[in-house]
């Protein structure tokens, strides 16, 4: 392939001089980063001055309006240098030209000031117009017409070239450490917006008419005309005599405006904290309670645990409910507390300004414990795969509660007898009833298995089922100084409900505990006392 | 602070003054005389999350009636007791208006008379348990007794729940009904 030739071809079409190292297929960074010495070395004596007399034109034009000379010209009468504008590139739309590229910097500058970052390394992203895949594949084109040898798959991306120039010296204007996105947890996008880009897309609706009146027939499934795919679709099987056959295509067209940054998006990689909540309140829901909007419950575990970290980050409610999301291995009642070692949970923080130190994840447990409500003794930075462990381990772990019941009367007796001062009385021979009951054979690992179908008090959210499952373990014990009241350490599999199980909710749980009981019997108080998952684990 | 020191028995409530299962999470509400039919008295008892379940009020006839009976969820033409519901939107499960039968309960006297279920809604699952132990709705009907549980939109619900009588408003009629005698 004849180098000099194609950058020639190249420079004679429109395009800038990193594009023609693209077209090159030139791919080593630091190519790029030199750009106008490699240039140099692929360009001919003769296309060189020609070249370069028009590069100065480039380079001397954008430095006065730097340097504010745009004022003086503004009331002088010279209207010749305004016409002298640099002459956009018709490949990359001026993407990858030097001269444009204050703008852009300006607006990431603007963005990383207010989001205020922590972070001393970024990767970055180009959202680029989809003009240029059209112009790219034009050029092509021409260039395979020209060299019968140029192979259609030379062109190194816009994107690799566009990190490698502009992303370089971005890296100077914002000093930080350019990384690749698998690396660097903070992205800058920079959304590149060419304004002419509808009228030039409208050729693709005659070279490939077929496909977009498809896409119009099918408006609701293709809300967007003209995406990616469906402008790479309709290119790829063009000819370069199809193309010239539409009206100005003859040749590349001339770019009136360059491509304009229209936003700098910033972004941090989510970080995740896991931690252990131990919950003291019989009168804290574990998720804000809202009835119609309504608030039951003045707080909740989830917001004692936000409160803290939206302090440390300075977010306002609203960032709170959009950056900070709370996840659990399973939940408890509202009157349920969860005690022992307390119960598995992580918390997502979106776009963090930085990851926290262990200082601070110290200090955030001590704001969260201080209220007496709920206590967390040690949070630590989490992966994203240690989260499905927290959300399987809600199905699979087993679970141990302390209940305290009450002994209502005999199977057969009076209902409705429920106060203190009924005679009724837990027996030795209840306690040990209740202790020796199984419904299981002698050998299983769990000693009763029930039947629960959908509790009235969810059955309005989730649909009718009867669900089976295992209470391996229950001991009761008496209370001392009250006849009436026992109570019962029970392991269950995840998922029992352990309330309906105990009152027998109108024998909707079979069998329960007055099945092992021998009489009916109510709850009145439920403590989980371990979530037996081990998480999270300590790197 | 350590967790330790919390104990259930740090949580003994106030025990001349509990409340039933039924009592903490349902309020009942009350018909009498339905389609006109002295002592045809009906409770629902609404939870707070809007599932009702249908079952008889104490001053209903059938209280006072000693005689063997069974409770018959086959009411002609539809069977109860196929009632089955599908999804968190309970598709699929009977249309209940005011007036629909929801079981029959056969005297060994030959007496009938059916339970209207009251309101508008979707059945979402009759008490099975009541046709091997009728007794059930005899002695405990506020409870394991229950006739049906049935599910209406928060409209219908909320409207039914402010039509029918309170406990109080009830415990008055009966009074009424009681003195005029």
């Amino acid at each position: 392939m004849d180098n000099k030739a194609i950058v020639k071809f190249c420079k004679e079409v429109g395009c800038c001089d990193i594009c023609c190292l693209r077209y090159l297929g030139l791919k080593n960074p630091a190519t790029y980063e030199n750009y106008k010495e490699y240039i140099h070395k692929y360009t001919e004596s003769g296309v060189e001055v020609e070249n370069n007399s028009e590069e100065q034109q480039i380079t001397s034009n954008p430095v006065d309006n730097i340097n504010g000379n745009k004022d003086v010209n503004g009331c002088d009468d010279e209207p010749p240098k305004k016409k002298k504008k640099i002459s956009i590139c018709v490949s990359c739309l001026g993407i990858l030209q030097e001269e444009n590229w204050s703008e852009c910097f300006n607006m990431v500058k603007e963005t990383l000031e207010k989001k205020r970052y922590e972070c001393s390394t970024f990767a970055c992203a180009l959202s680029a117009p989809i003009a240029t895949l059209l112009r790219d594949k034009a050029i092509i084109l021409h260039l395979s017409d020209a060299f019968k040898d140029y192979k259609e798959d030379t062109l190194t991306p816009l994107k690799e070239a566009w990190k490698w120039t502009f992303g370089v010296k971005l890296a100077e204007q914002i000093g930080m450490t350019l990384d690749s996105g698998a690396i660097s947890p903070l992205l800058i996008t920079l959304n590149m917006e060419y304004p002419d880009e509808p009228q030039e897309l409208e050729i693709l609706k005659k070279l490939s008419p077929s496909l977009f009146q498809e896409r119009q027939k099918q408006r609701r499934r293709f809300t967007v005309e003209f995406t990616r795919p469906s402008v790479e679709q309709a290119m790829d099987k063009i000819s370069l005599e199809q193309l010239k056959g539409v009206d100005k295509w003859n040749k590349i067209p001339s770019v009136d405006i360059e491509a304009k940054c229209v936003s700098a998006m910033c972004v941090h990689a989510p970080s995740y904290l896991g931690g252990r909540y131990i919950k003291l309140s019989r009168e804290l829901p574990q998720t804000p309670w809202l009835i119609k909007g309504k608030r039951m419950m003045e707080s909740s575990v989830q917001e004692i645990l936000f409160e803290p970290i939206a302090k440390v980050f300075d977010l306002t409610p609203e960032d709170v409910d959009h950056r900070l999301k709370f996840m659990s291995a399973g939940r408890e009642d509202v009157d349920v507390r969860c005690l022992g070692d307390g119960r598995p949970f992580a918390i997502e923080i979106t776009d963090p300004r930085r990851d926290l130190t262990g200082d601070e994840l110290k200090r955030v447990c001590k704001e969260i414990s201080k209220g007496g409500q709920v206590i967390v003794q040690k949070l630590m930075h989490v992966s994203r795969n240690e989260l499905s462990e927290l959300k399987k381990g809600e199905e699979t772990k087993c679970k141990t509660y302390e209940a305290l019941c009450i002994k209502l009367g005999n199977e057969n007796a009076e209902p409705n007898i429920l106060n203190g001062k009924t005679p009724v009385a837990v027996t030795e021979e209840d306690i040990q009833r209740i202790n020796e009951y199984r419904n299981t054979e002698a050998g299983d690992e769990a000693r009763i298995v029930v039947k629960q179908r959908t509790p009235i008090r969810v059955l309005h959210r989730r649909p009718l089922l009867t669900r089976t499952r295992r209470i391996y373990d229950v001991v009761a014990r008496r209370v001392p100084d009250y006849p009436q009241l026992f109570t019962l350490t029970i392991r269950t599999e995840a998922g029992t409900y352990v309330k309906e199980w105990c009152h027998g909710e109108f024998g909707r749980t079979t069998p329960s505990l007055r099945d092992a009981a021998g009489f009916r019997a109510d709850i009145l108080a439920l403590d989980v006392t371990a979530v037996l998952l081990d998480w999270p684990r300590p790197q | 602070m350590k967790t330790m020191d919390f104990n259930i028995l740090d949580s003994i409530p106030d025990l001349d003054n509990l409340k039933t299962f039924t009592e903490r999470y349902f309020s009942k509400r009350y018909l009498i005389n339905v389609d006109g039919i002295k002592n045809n008295d009906m409770m629902i008892m609404f939870h707070s999350n809007r599932i009702a379940l249908l079952s008889l009020a104490p001053s209903h006839s059938f209280f006072s009636k000693d005689e063997n009976y069974k409770i018959n969820f086959n009411i002609g033409k539809i069977d109860r007791l196929n009632n089955s519901v599908k999804g968190k939107s309970k598709k699929g499960g009977q249309l209940l208006s005011p007036k629909s039968v929801i079981c029959k309960i056969e005297f060994s006297d030959e007496s009938v008379f059916e339970v209207p279920c009251c309101m508008k809604g979707t059945l979402v699952e009759v008490n099975e348990e009541l046709v091997q132990n009728p007794l059930l709705l005899k002695n405990m009907p506020d409870s394991d007794g229950f006739i049906a549980i049935m599910l209406a939109s928060i409209a219908i619900s909320e409207a039914t729940k402010s039509e029918l009588l309170t406990h109080e408003e009830y415990i008055k009629c009966i009074d009424c009904s009681v003195n005029k005698q």
